[in-house]
């Protein structure tokens, strides 16, 4: 039988009254499996008939129900714009097909959730967040006996993040009111659909339905140099060539800076998410329309927002994830069976390498996989207050079995334990005997987590000099790093703290700082090692036969690898990193990616650090990092403690070197509050909240916060088989003058290793009061010279100007 | 005299005719207030009181002195403090003499303490040397002696090449400049008073020095003479004047 013919005849008129007159490929092959109640994960391209796909079967189940009596079916997406756009395409088939539709997220007004808890629509589009409020009201609850169907729109960029984590639970805790419901996601094109069946279904059966993106995708790097005009030129050059297109970039500055230098076209508009809800949905609308012919956006405009046909869209700089770049090429040619066509504008070296990389893979649908956050603790704590609020009082064994149906909590007995008591201790829960009863905190708690997202409260830095605010700092940041008299970077200045109060941070401008310091902006897309590890390759071959890219491109290459030579500088590659001296410490060049690097860079940051006694600053991007040292440490010193590492102590010695860094203390913050140690609104500034955090020492939070940075934010483990090829000789170690690779990218993270003690700080402050004083030199062989001076003018060896003699002697002032 | 500094406090022992343990607000029962202000965490009473008794242990003194600010809520008691301080001040005193110097945050400490223990809030001399909390102005007989203060928490931030900043709790040692504040101090005894700020006992609390000295908020630290106000940390190193602190601060 034809898959159409299986629908009810009243979907299928409204199929044939939309214009539908064939049906996609993933259509087809998903709706039988939906219609026979198979769990699904359907993976298909932006425009695909994902949505209708899912949908179609969908409302064919929801026809013969009765109606009213609570929710049937649950449409999850993970944005309130991604909401909007959803209802307004169902609208129009629930109406024809007489079904009722609502929408409940954060916007939703009181009186439409009242109406909703009083009649619930039989479709309900919603937040992952606003999910989980449906389990704190009674009425609510019984709502959700009712539910057959949960579809998650967007499932790959939920599935690696805590809030999906939260999500999963919350499927779960569904399951405990509906019984086993049909589970339906939708994804864009992921490297392991398999976890993402896991995620949806637990370990329930759950079928996985992929379309092929790779042959859709027309990909070609074009380079542009690193000149902002030119760049601008190119880029015009292509907008007048093409119809619609996307411009995507990778940071608000950028979006800002080329919309500034498009305005005068005016037809451009700029899309990021520091612009108002109203202007966004501006842009989209007027885009749709055709009244614009150019959107610059950043990431904001990856999901499946509908605005209308895209001809082409064009990657500003290296979209560092081959992911990213399919995701954001698949938004062009929104005809089915079309060619996506997407142009990536190289800006530089590492760029260009980069660039090409990518979309070789992308070609090659070599997708990185979606890691999914296993045993997160702050998850579990935020859940068993959910679950205590929900019941009131349950037995820990009945939280238990519903985290364990999820394949991200199996066998989590020992951790919910560690969770419970350490949520004891803020006083979130009570324990009695072997129940976990609510408190009146719990409430008020969950009010003010019901999201894993650290909706961070922003705090204003006001310089005091110039008496006005230049920026702000997360929240968590300041709570536990930030103290009077240190010095931070933002906005490439260096500032003092002088007074954190009133919820605000004075500073004065610093002068000087000999190291580069913590800096805050904003967390940047990492290059995997996959990628950089490639881009070596490059290096190392100097071939771009594989690759597709255009004589601008070829050109430049092989004109800098020519300057390297020229300067007979070691090109750094896949098996060969170099060291360089350089005024402000050592350069490192491996090409390990970001998360590889930072991990690598830390462990020699802790143990120079340890060896010397001194501060170790860190910069680092996908290819290289600096080492920001005392002008006494070389490249050789790294270069021998590189070579004597041991990768089996790596890890141990990462955890070391996280502990006492800003990156850990801000993670910190951010899980102790979803423990409920730390309010949203918490009054930070009457005590030492950086004391305060020692004593996480050893508990469950602690443990989250490793586990986080470890998984999330570095790769121990890429760094350690990296050491090992470096010790069995398979990567060369060689030491460099400064070259053109070592001084390019742009360092994008930034930390401080302190050392252990504080006895370097002590002895550097001592010195420098002990050169500020006084000093009588006195001549003991004529005994004729006498001279008044501070220690630090005195010379290494002085000698008496009137006899010659070295038998001087050094006298304080009252010795006279 | 001798002094000894006790960094596993910080803690003072003062040796002349006795041997005196010197520590100065310790304040107990201060998680009830920081949950007041939205942080929540478990007592930590127990552990303070251990780290007391190991240093008590570890200087085998004649009497304990409490500084002042051994309890945390004003202007009332809290259910915490209720349930903890007899406990405390019953495992103080049942392993030495104790002499109690109340301070602002002391309101109700008759309840836990003996009378013969409490000493008056605006000081007094012992073996010759003067104590008081520091929140009021001092005794007049006070002047010309070395005055050991609390109350004000100091803690010093210090930085190393690299440019990181590290903090630690410390002492300032400062002489008094005449007509300076609103003190009226015999103009006799002006130069033979030394004041000596002690660190907090409690893990928690600390206010930093060049704040202290610059925006002086009490009696005492505002008729110091802060040029010749020097900074000694817990373990005793000196560290130098607070003057040439000042001057590093670009250098």
């Amino acid at each position: 039988m034809k898959t159409v013919e299986r629908l009810d005849p009243r979907v299928r008129s409204c199929i044939r009254k939309r214009g539908f007159t064939s049906l996609s490929d993933a259509q087809k092959q998903a709706i039988p499996l939906i219609l026979d109640g198979n769990n699904i994960v359907l993976i298909a391209p932006t425009g695909t008939g994902k949505t209708e796909s899912a949908m179609f079967p969908v409302f064919n189940g929801l026809i013969p129900l009765p109606g009213g009596g609570g929710f049937k079916a649950i449409y999850i997406t993970p944005l309130r714009s991604l909401n909007r756009d959803i209802l307004s395409r169902m609208q129009w088939w629930c109406g024809e097909l007489g079904l009722t539709v609502g929408v409940r997220h954060g916007d939703t007004p009181m009186a439409e959730r009242r109406k909703q808890a009083l009649s619930p629509p039989d479709l309900l589009i919603t937040t992952p967040e606003t999910f989980q409020a449906l389990f704190m009201g009674k009425r609510l609850r019984q709502h959700l006996a009712h539910v057959r169907y949960v579809i998650i729109d967007e499932i790959h960029e939920l599935a690696g993040s805590k809030r999906g984590a939260q999500l999963a639970v919350g499927l779960e805790r569904l399951h405990v009111y509906a019984g086993e419901f049909q589970r339906i996601g939708l994804s864009a094109t992921v490297g392991n659909p398999g976890e993402i069946a896991g995620f949806l279904c637990g370990v329930r059966p759950c079928s996985v339905v992929q379309v092929p993106v790779a042959k859709q995708l027309d990909l070609s790097v074009q380079f542009v140099g690193d000149d902002f005009r030119h760049q601008v030129e190119v880029l015009k050059k292509y907008l007048k060539r093409e119809g619609s297109t996307l411009v995507f970039v990778n940071t608000r500055v950028t979006a800002e800076a080329l919309g500034h230098a498009l305005f005068g076209h005016g037809d451009v508009e700029v899309h990021h998410g520091s612009l108002s809800k109203e202007v966004r949905i501006d842009a989209e609308e007027r885009f749709k329309k055709g009244e614009i012919r150019t959107l610059i956006c950043t990431s904001s405009m990856e999901l499946g927002i509908d605005i209308g046909r895209v001809d082409h869209v064009i990657q500003f700089g290296s979209p560092r994830e081959v992911a990213r770049l399919v995701q954001r090429v698949g938004r062009a040619g929104h005809q089915l069976n079309t060619i996506s066509r997407g142009t990536i504008l190289a800006t530089g070296f590492d760029d260009l390498l980069e660039s090409l990389v990518i979309a070789r893979k992308a070609g090659a649908n070599e997708i990185e996989p979606v890691v999914l956050p296993r045993y997160a603790a702050d998850v579990l704590a935020n859940q068993v207050a959910a679950i205590a609020v929900e019941y009131g009082e349950i037995e820990c064994s009945g939280i238990r079995e519903i985290c364990e149906r999820t394949i991200l909590f199996p066998d989590c007995d020992e951790l919910l334990e560690k969770v419970c008591r350490q949520m004891e201790d803020h006083h979130l829960i009570r324990i009695d005997g072997s129940r976990i009863v609510t408190t009146a905190r719990a409430r008020r708690y969950l009010a003010g987590n019901l999201s894993m997202i650290h909706d961070e409260r922003k705090v204003p830095i006001f310089d005091i000099v110039s008496r006005r605010t230049v920026g702000t700092l997360d929240e968590s940041f300041v709570v536990g790093w930030v103290h009077t008299g240190v010095v931070f970077i933002t906005k490439g200045q260096l500032w003092r703290v002088l007074e954190i109060a009133d919820g605000k941070l004075t500073v004065e401008p610093a002068k000087k700082a000999i190291g580069e310091l913590p800096s805050w902006e904003g967390e940047q897309i990492p290059v995997p090692h996959s990628v950089a590890q490639e881009a070596g390759g490059i290096r190392r071959t100097r071939s771009l036969a594989k690759y597709r890219t255009e004589p601008d491109g070829i050109a430049f290459a092989s004109a800098f690898f020519r300057e390297m030579d020229k300067n007979r500088s070691l090109v750094p590659t896949d098996d060969l990193i170099t060291l360089e001296n350089t005024d402000d410490g050592v350069v490192c060049n491996v090409c390990a990616g970001h998360k590889a690097n930072e991990a690598l860079g830390r462990v020699l940051s802790i143990l120079l650090s340890a060896r010397y006694g001194t501060t170790v600053g860190l910069e680092l991007d996908a290819y290289r990092m600096l080492l920001r040292l005392p002008s006494s440490i070389r490249a050789a010193d790294v270069r021998d403690l590189l070579l004597s590492l041991d990768p089996a102590t790596m890890p141990g010695v990462l955890r070391l070197a996280l502990k006492r860094t800003a990156l850990f203390k801000w993670k910190l913050v951010q899980i102790a509050k979803k423990f409920g140690a730390i309010d949203p609104d918490a009054d930070y500034e009457k005590i030492s909240i950086q004391r305060l955090l020692d004593f996480f020492d050893n508990t469950v939070v602690q443990q989250e916060a490793y586990r986080e940075l470890l998984s999330e934010y570095m790769d121990i483990d890429t760094a350690a088989a990296i050491v090992t090829l470096v010790r069995n000789g398979k990567i060369q170690v060689a030491l460099g003058p400064h070259s053109l690779i070592g001084a390019g990218g742009l360092l994008s993270s930034r930390d401080q290793i302190p050392p252990p003690t504080m006895d370097s700080a002590v002895l550097a402050t001592l010195k420098r009061r002990l050169s500020q004083d006084d000093v009588i030199l006195a001549c003991m062989n004529c005994r004729d010279w006498k001279s008044r001076t501070i220690v630090s003018r005195v010379e290494e060896h002085p000698r008496c100007p009137k006899c010659g003699a070295r038998l001087v002697a050094a006298l304080k002032p009252y010795e006279e | 005299m001798k002094l000894e500094f006790i960094r596993s406090g910080p803690a003072l022992v003062i040796e002349n005719e006795e041997r005196l343990l010197v520590v100065s607000d310790l304040h107990f029962g201060i998680e009830a207030d920081l949950a007041a202000h939205g942080l929540h965490f478990a007592s930590r009473s127990t552990e303070r009181l251990e780290r007391l008794m190991r240093v008590i242990d570890l200087t085998d003194p004649d009497r304990l002195i409490l500084l002042g600010d051994i309890k945390h809520s004003i202007p009332s008691l809290t259910r915490q403090e209720y349930h903890e301080l007899p406990g405390v001040m019953e495992t103080l005193r049942s392993r030495l003499p104790l002499l109690i110097f109340p301070g602002n945050h002391d309101i109700g400490i008759e309840r836990f303490a003996k009378k013969t223990e409490i000493c008056p809030r605006d000081g007094a001399l012992i073996n010759g040397i003067a104590f008081l909390h520091g929140h009021m102005n001092p005794a007049p007989d006070l002047f010309g002696n070395l005055i050991v203060v609390g109350h004000h928490h100091p803690l010093l931030a210090l930085r190393d090449e690299v440019g990181c900043a590290l903090q630690e709790p410390a002492y300032i040692r400062a002489g008094l400049m005449a007509g300076k504040g609103d003190l009226s101090v015999p103009a006799a005894k002006v130069a033979q008073t030394r004041l000596l700020f002690m660190p907090a006992f409690n893990e928690l609390a600390g206010y930093d020095i060049s704040r202290i000295v610059n925006d002086p908020f009490s009696p005492l630290s505002r008729c110091m003479d802060s040029k010749s106000a020097e900074i000694i940390l817990a373990d005793g190193t000196y560290i130098g004047p607070f003057s040439s602190l000042v001057q590093d601060e670009d250098g």
